[in-house]
């Protein structure tokens, strides 16, 4: 494959690689979420001994992290091309390293480093040790070996590869600003990444920091929560999996309104948690009942299959 | 025989700040467990990069030497029957060390004759206990974050890949954390992938310097320091080098090469401190100054591979650079949309303690302590107000939440931003002075107010609800915080009680404080014990600062100068004489039993010269020092006792002080009474222990 010239080039190169390495290619989860850890392809795979490697595309949204589009690399939705691996192999790194080469990238030229980022996420009760990884200083990816999920010990590991796309675009394409990429080259022209999202920053941003109705998205909450629990109840944990997630995109709107103040944050922080757990637990079971399917699957990531 | 020892552990990129320490403590346990099982050896070498972990020790004993081995049986009395056969205690013995009873010999003591077991025990060849010693060695590291991989159930900082354990030139074959040990280390990740076969544990270093790893981690340090010093030179810079930094980066590179990379000027319109913290926490930076001290914008980054094209890898990092600044760009920005003062109301919500309120509930007990320092502290009392309500509320901006260590700073600059009083800003800036023990102090007495009453109100309220720091606890750094009041107030000349000043942060906590116990009653001494250690690490001996705490032991700007007309005072020749002519009034009046409030001396009592003089003398400088104490003249004072030094001698050498005569004895008691408190008014000088 040549090098790729634009965005939606890398994403097909990493799907196309990572197809390759034996992952199931899923589709974005169509919810609002933070981070490709949400997807139950990584949160609820990631429990229990089934072996699993998947790779997708998830968009995700930091209400927080919105500029308005001013700033040149942060913005409030981005991609994460996220891969997961279960158990990690040991040539994990490896082969992370491999697809991007696969992009064009030459660790003999640009400067790659795993520096140390231990990954936490209070409202999954998930934790897990890794790295983000460097390229001449700029975090394109973050690499972690899970430890915890939903409160349970992951036996095994799941390795789970979170590539920055807009920044590992910004950074092959030779871009300073993100929105100046080229989204795709069309015998019409050049569409950029700011033609398709720059109009998304400047409103979301307005939308998230200045008018997102703090009161019902209280009581957004409170329902999503009350009916996650309900959920659990009926030993029903993928739909009360979809509640937990709306409950926790409606916390971080509310946090970009200062809505919660420090103590109140904990406190919320804890009642997704307790979600979370009941949930993870609740999957367990099921995937117990189910007499774990995917506990015999033969790892195949590594072998090539074409 | 002797051989060298080497083992390396190779693992994915180990935690920055696990590198040294776990190859520091790795070689701390091998030595110990070498000495446990009586090897001798040489020198021990540490070897660190982020990929490996290396222990190379020379010349160690290659087998333990025999020993006599010496077992006492039962007593020999009534062990062999009349059949021959030996007594049950006897047989079981002779099994017990694995022999029959006619191996066993005898020893005579004076006691009698015993059965015992003697032999040489051949000593173990180290190759054979090299993989418990490992094993163990491993299985003991403090590890902050164990992890699994894989399937495995083995745990470490990172995924182990491959160890190396060579005793001399042969391979010591064992497990290690999952992998096999054998001779196959591996080079630099991109330029040397390939693995590397280690000869000889003397070979490691440089063949690992071929593979393009500098294993050694000091010398890679030394390298990085070179390297960022001299790159800075060469543009006529001065590279901002924090030692913390420095170790930083070396735990994270393996071949290390310093490139200059530049930024915006446009961004030095943002307070430097930022700026330094965006290029130093996020960036592991070093940022640089020009000859003035003035930021410059350029920096320089350490990067971990001799690329083949270097501007790739610096105009990368200039892109990250720019969005780093940009984004503190954006906070200053953005902060300075609303007034400071403005941030105010939201310290409501931030909770400052569990049990101690909200950081508002905090800055209004700051405020009312504040006022008790004003008249003490000659401070203006509208600057005194404001500087409180505007304390915390630069904790409640986007740069602050940012970079939590430019607390205080951005107040600052924001204060000066809003017109707020110079004086005002520069003791916002100042509030957390001092941040550590060496730390510089804050120089106005606003800043010095601010500090004292922020620090007096956390450990006031923490031993209150009983959080007095207990061995190596101390969540909320009261001991860091205990000794900047230390310090504090050693510079503050009003007559300030550390006691009242604990009074007075108990009163303005008032009832809103629920004390678990009497612990509040333990922050005065645990304030002058880290007194006592700070003046000890001065290096002012601790029965000096005895001495003067027996006298004064509340006014620290009283402690302090008394301490240092004392170390004055011991330098003189007549110092040892009279130390120890206190010591000698202190028993003989002890002894006496006499009451001392006492101490008018009768000069018609008084019969021999020594003791005349003596008196004269004393009078002489009883009248000098008279009114210098309320001046706190404590050198002078200290001097003039100097004078006594002969007429003392001389009465001890010629007055008999218990003479029969009981009016005579009586009134040379209270003239010994007398010279006590003159000789002890200013520090119990016969504490001291001085030699001539």
């Amino acid at each position: 494959m040549t090098k790729p010239s634009t965005f939606q080039d890398i994403i097909l190169t990493l799907q196309q690689f990572w197809a390759t390495q034996g992952c199931a290619l899923l589709q974005p989860l169509d919810m609002e979420v933070g981070a490709g850890t949400f997807h139950p392809a990584t949160f609820l795979r990631a429990i229990g001994p089934e072996s699993w490697s998947a790779a997708y595309v998830q968009p995700s949204r930091r209400p927080t992290d919105g500029r308005y589009g001013e700033n040149p690399n942060r913005v409030q939705h981005y991609y994460q091309f996220q891969v997961v691996l279960k158990p990690s192999p040991l040539d994990i790194q490896e082969k992370y390293l491999d697809s991007l080469r696969a992009l064009g990238v030459d660790p003999l030229v640009d400067d790659i480093r795993f520096v140390e980022d231990n990954w936490e996420s209070p409202t999954l009760g998930a934790w897990g040790l890794g790295w983000e990884v460097w390229q001449n200083g700029m975090e394109v990816s973050q690499f972690t070996y899970f430890q915890q999920v939903g409160g349970m010990p992951c036996k095994p590991v799941t390795g789970e590869l979170t590539y920055g796309l807009e920044r590992l675009a910004m950074f092959i394409l030779g871009f300073d600003s993100m929105f100046d990429m080229p989204w795709c080259k069309s015998a019409q022209g050049v569409v950029t990444y700011g033609d398709v999202f720059h109009q998304n920053e400047v409103e979301m941003s307005a939308y998230n920091f200045e008018h997102a109705n703090v009161e019902a998205l209280f009581k957004q909450f409170d329902y999503c929560e009350a009916e996650a629990q309900k959920l659990v109840d009926l030993q029903l944990p993928l739909p009360a999996y979809e509640m937990v997630i709306k409950a926790s995109h409606a916390f971080n709107l509310l946090d970009a309104r200062h809505a919660i103040s420090v103590t109140e944050r904990q406190r919320y922080i804890l009642r997704v948690r307790q979600l979370s757990r009941a949930v993870a637990l609740a999957y367990y079971q099921a995937r117990e009942a189910l007499g774990f399917p995917l506990k015999h699957i033969s790892h195949s990531v590594g072998r090539n299959i074409e | 025989m002797s051989n060298d020892l080497l083992f390396e552990l190779g693992s994915e990129e180990l935690p920055s700040g696990a590198v040294w320490p776990l190859v520091d403590e790795l070689a701390n346990r091998l030595t110990a467990s070498l000495a446990k099982a009586t090897l001798q050896h040489g020198k021990v070498y540490r070897y660190a990069s982020p990929r490996r972990l290396a222990v190379l020790i020379h010349d160690v004993q290659a087998t333990q030497a025999s020993q006599q081995l010496s077992r006492r049986g039962p007593a020999c009395a009534g062990t062999i029957d009349s059949q021959g056969q030996p007594s049950k205690a006897l047989a079981g013995f002779a099994k017990s060390c694995g022999v029959t009873v006619a191996e066993l010999t005898t020893i005579k003591t004076e006691k009698g004759e015993w059965w015992a077991y003697e032999a040489m025990m051949p000593g173990v060849n180290t190759t054979d206990l090299l993989p418990s010693m490992i094993n163990e060695a491993i299985a003991g590291l403090s590890i902050a974050k164990p992890m699994r991989w894989g399937r495995g159930e083995v745990e470490f900082a990172r995924p182990v890949h491959w160890a190396v354990l060579l005793f001399g030139e042969q391979v010591v074959t064992t497990e290690v954390l999952g992998v096999t040990t054998g001779r196959q280390s591996v080079g630099h990740r991109f330029h040397h992938p390939q693995a590397v076969d280690i000869v000889s544990p003397r070979a490691y270093e440089a063949l690992l310097k071929d593979a393009f790893v500098v294993a050694d981690f000091k010398m890679r340090r030394q390298m990085i320091i070179d390297q960022v010093q001299q790159l800075a030179k060469q543009h006529g810079f001065d590279a901002v080098m924090p030692e913390a930094l420095i170790d930083e980066v070396t735990s994270i590179v393996e071949w290390p090469q310093a490139l200059l990379a530049d930024f915006e000027p446009a961004f030095l319109d943002v307070p430097a401190e930022a700026l330094i913290a965006a290029m130093q926490i996020h960036q592991k930076c070093f940022a640089l100054r020009d000859h003035e001290g003035k930021l410059v914008p350029h920096f320089i980054t350490v990067a971990n591979i001799q690329s083949s094209n270097p501007q790739q890898v610096i105009s990368g990092n200039e892109k990250v650079m720019r969005a780093r600044l940009s984004d503190a760009a954006f906070f200053y920005r953005q902060d300075k949309k609303q007034p400071l003062i403005d941030y105010a109301p939201a310290t409501a919500n931030v909770v400052f303690q569990a049990r101690l309120g909200s950081l508002q509930d905090k800055t209004l007990r700051m405020q009312a302590l504040m006022n008790y320092l004003v008249h003490p502290l000659a401070l203006e009392s509208a600057q005194a107000l404001r500087v409180t309500e505007l304390s915390k509320c630069d904790l409640m901006t986007g740069m602050v939440g940012e970079f939590p260590e430019l607390q205080g700073l951005m107040g600052c600059y924001y204060a000066r931003h809003d017109g707020e009083d110079e004086a005002v800003a520069q003791a916002l800036n100042e509030q957390y002075l001092p941040r550590f023990a060496a730390d510089a102090l804050p120089q106005s007495n606003l800043g010095i107010a601010l500090s004292l009453v922020d620090r007096l109100d956390t450990l006031v309220g923490n031993f209150a609800i009983g959080q007095k720091p207990t061995g190596m606890k101390d969540p909320f750094k009261l001991r860091r915080h205990a000794l900047a009041v230390v310090r504090l107030l050693i510079g503050v000349p009003a007559a300030m009680n550390l006691s009242t000043l604990i009074d007075e942060t108990l009163h303005v906590y008032g009832s809103s404080l629920k004390q678990t116990g009497n612990e509040v009653s333990q922050l005065q001494p645990f304030i002058l014990e880290r007194m006592q250690s700070f003046y000890q690490g001065q290096g002012v001996a601790a029965e000096l600062v005895q001495a003067v705490r027996a006298r004064q032991d509340d006014w620290l700007f009283d402690i302090d100068k008394r301490i240092n007309a004392l170390l004055e005072f011991i330098k003189l020749p007549e110092a040892v004489s009279l130390s120890a002519a206190c010591k000698r009034v202190n028993n003989i009046l002890q002894q006496a039993g006499m009451p001392t409030e006492n101490q008018t001396v009768e000069q018609d009592l008084l019969e021999e010269p020594a003791e005349k003089i003596l008196f004269n003398q004393l009078q002489a400088v009883e009248e000098q020092v008279a009114s210098r104490y309320s001046a706190g003249d404590y050198g002078m004072i200290l001097s003039q006792l100097a004078s006594l030094r002969d007429p003392v001698d001389a009465f001890f050498d010629h007055v008999m002080v218990m003479a029969d005569n009981q009016a005579i004895k009586n009134n040379r008691l209270r003239l010994l009474a007398r010279l006590q408190r003159l000789l002890q008014g200013v520090a119990d000088i016969s504490l001291l222990q001085l030699s001539s």
